[in-house]
């Protein structure tokens, strides 16, 4: 469910309807996902799943697999 | 054996073996592809690593020259059969990649004219940049080969597009390049001297008002590029040089591509986007000498623990230098602490096409300033009446015109190329004091362009995109500083009745202009207001919210429109 729910949260951020995320998915694998866009996707997450992120989580994530486990706890 | 050239105040030892014949036949010069290839071949270097590639997941592969030689061969063959002729524009659009280089010298060895796109680059962006080189071809990845799929019906002179990732082609337009390779000559006819003012690459850039501007640089550039390359970093044989710059920047262009390349460098390339602990293992282990990279590159390292850097070795690396925006002395200090060698801040643009002005060996450094100017180079400070000013007051920072890597002109633009000169000087639009020792010292630009990590990024494309949001009535943008980025983009938005602002508009904004513009130039903070101050005649008054922003009295308010 969060994972159907984030890959629906990527592809509106990246404007990409192809992306499929699994949990080593980094962002040199997905198209535009840089320092800047980062933020976008935090925000978007933030509002999609009414939660919010610390700085420290923020700049931790080094796959999706991380950032899901970080929603699931905090959800 | 090697020779010494005078630099300023000593002298420089040279490897006379990276030192180009000079030419050769009256008003020629070595078209570029041959400056970096040819030469290289000729001189029984072709079996020499040209670049290492880094991917992302730090697993490595070497390029020779003669590699890079025969798929550019290709690829020059392929365009050839696609009907390109000389001086046609062909775009590039991927991210950096091994295709990249090859594309980019098979175009020049086609004597047509490269333009190299940011990937990060979204639809208005791309579509302003190939709508105004008129290219007939660009080649690119699947996976961004979309958006040009979306825009190609208003590009008419768009023929094809090369997809360097897909098997078959697709129909009559959009092509698969390893397809066409597997059935392409690795011999390509080409004649090794050209016009100096043949046209080679144009960059865009931009400016206060309108478009971004494409400056169109010509193969006669060639003797700036190696020139200011070996008087600058003084890369030794053996030495392993590293620039981070993305090709699509001047920078990642001809000093991540050209220069080390017509100087037989050997270089690195990583693939990956910026990622601390990436980019200090390749330091490490690639053994890197020479690091060419950016202060907001650094400004973002300064943000680790230093206990990152001591768990890493850079005992090898010599020599650091930075462009794209000034170097703080907090910074130049904190660098020169943690990766213990100097660091050598330097100066050029888009339009320049080679390092003007340079912190270098042989020079104290003054933390904080830009350096010298180069050899070759004549700098001045001058006020608004092209008049020198006295040393250490602010003016015009212009430079004597007529060094080789000068831009030719501005695409379609001849009237805003001829706006940089006057007399005999090009006017860079920044200002910068020169002190009684002669280094130059940046104050900022003249005109309203933002530097954002090194980025130039125009307001008026920004205002565009956010003005078709429809929540939004009227915007306005301006440059503030920033500890990381420089300066970072902040937008005055005047909402319409009844519309709040919420984080989910804020995200709609950064959104839009990601996906139109760039993620650089994403406004990083938003202010509400109730009107955007003009003048009388609806010219955004940008010093008045500047003072808004950093709380100063924003002065002669008299031509302000009223509301």
């Amino acid at each position: 469910m969060i994972s159907e729910q984030l890959t629906k949260v990527f592809r509106e951020v990246f404007r990409d309807d192809s992306i499929t995320l699994n949990d080593q998915t980094t962002a040199d694998q997905v198209e535009g996902w840089d320092s800047m866009s980062h933020i976008n996707l935090i925000i978007a997450i933030e509002i999609a799943f009414g939660i919010e992120f610390t700085n420290e989580e923020i700049r931790s994530f080094n796959n999706v697999g991380e950032m899901q486990q970080c929603i699931n706890e905090k959800i | 054996m090697g020779l010494y050239i005078y630099n300023q105040k000593n002298f420089v030892h040279i490897d006379q073996q990276r030192i180009r014949p000079k030419n050769l036949t009256m008003n020629l010069v070595e078209n570029l592809a041959y400056a970096c290839l040819g030469t290289q071949i000729k001189k029984g270097l072709g079996d020499v690593f040209a670049f290492r590639w880094i991917s992302a997941n730090l697993s490595h592969e070497e390029f020779s020259y003669i590699q890079i030689e025969s798929f550019s061969n290709r690829i020059a063959g392929i365009l050839k059969n696609l009907g390109v002729n000389k001086g046609d524009r062909i775009s590039i659009f991927l991210p950096r990649s091994p295709e990249l280089i090859y594309s980019f010298f098979a175009i020049l060895k086609n004597e047509a004219v490269a333009c190299v796109l940011f990937s990060t680059f979204g639809d208005s962006a791309l579509f302003d940049r190939l709508n105004d080189n008129e290219s007939t071809i660009v080649i690119t990845k699947k996976s961004l080969s979309k958006k040009i799929t979306k825009i190609k019906g208003d590009l008419k002179n768009l023929r094809s597009i090369l997809v360097i990732d897909i098997d078959e082609h697709l129909d009559g337009f959009t092509f698969s390049l390893p397809k066409l390779l597997s059935d392409s000559s690795v011999d390509f006819k080409y004649e090794p001297l050209i016009e100096p003012d043949s046209p080679a690459f144009i960059q865009y850039t931009s400016g206060s008002t309108g478009k971004p501007k494409g400056a169109v640089h010509v193969h006669g550039a060639i003797s700036s590029i190696e020139n200011s390359f070996l008087e600058v970093f003084q890369i030794k044989k053996d030495e392993i040089y590293w620039c981070t710059a993305d090709p699509a920047w001047i920078t990642g262009l001809v000093y991540g591509i050209m220069a080390p390349m017509a100087t037989q460098t050997q270089q690195i390339q990583f693939v990956g986007n910026f990622n601390a602990e990436h980019w200090l293992k390749c330091l490490q282990d690639e053994k890197v000498n020479v690091w060419y990279t950016a202060p907001t590159a650094l400004r973002m390292l300064m943000q680790e623990e230093d206990v990152l850097f001591s768990r890493h070795d850079f005992s090898t690396l010599k020599r650091i230098y930075s462009v794209g925006e000034p170097l703080n002395p907090e910074v130049y200090r904190w660098a020169k602490r943690i990766f213990n060698c100097e660091v050598f801040d330097n100066f050029f643009q888009s339009e320049t096409g080679s390092i003007m002005i340079s912190n270098r060996p042989g020079i104290p450094v003054k933390p904080g300033s830009m350096g010298e100017p180069l050899k070759s180079i004549e700098a001045e400070i001058l006020d608004d009446e092209m008049n020198p000013v006295e040393q250490g007051l602010q003016g015009n920072l212009c430079f004597k015109k007529g060094w080789p890597s000068m831009f030719s002109t501005y695409l379609n633009k001849p009237e805003l190329y001829a706006d940089k000169f006057s007399g005999n000087y090009y006017k860079t639009g920044d200002l910068a004091v020169k002190d009684n020792d002669g280094y130059f010292w940046y104050v900022s630009r003249a005109d309203d362009v933002i530097n954002t990590a090194g980025h130039l990024v125009g307001p008026f494309e920004v205002e565009s995109s956010l003005l078709e949001i429809e929540e939004i009535n009227d915007v306005a943008v301006i440059g503030a500083p920033d500890t990381i980025l420089h300066e970072k983009i902040v937008a005055y938005l005047c909402l319409k009745n009844s519309v709040e602002w919420s984080r989910e508009l804020e995200l709609k904004c950064r959104i839009k202009i990601s996906n139109d513009i760039s993620t650089t130039a994403i406004p990083q903070e938003y202010k509400i207001v109730k009107t955007i101050p003009k003048n009388r005649s609806g010219k955004i008054l940008r010093r008045v919210l500047r003072a808004w922003y950093e709380g100063k009295d924003p002065g002669d308010l008299s031509t302000m429109e009223e509301q």
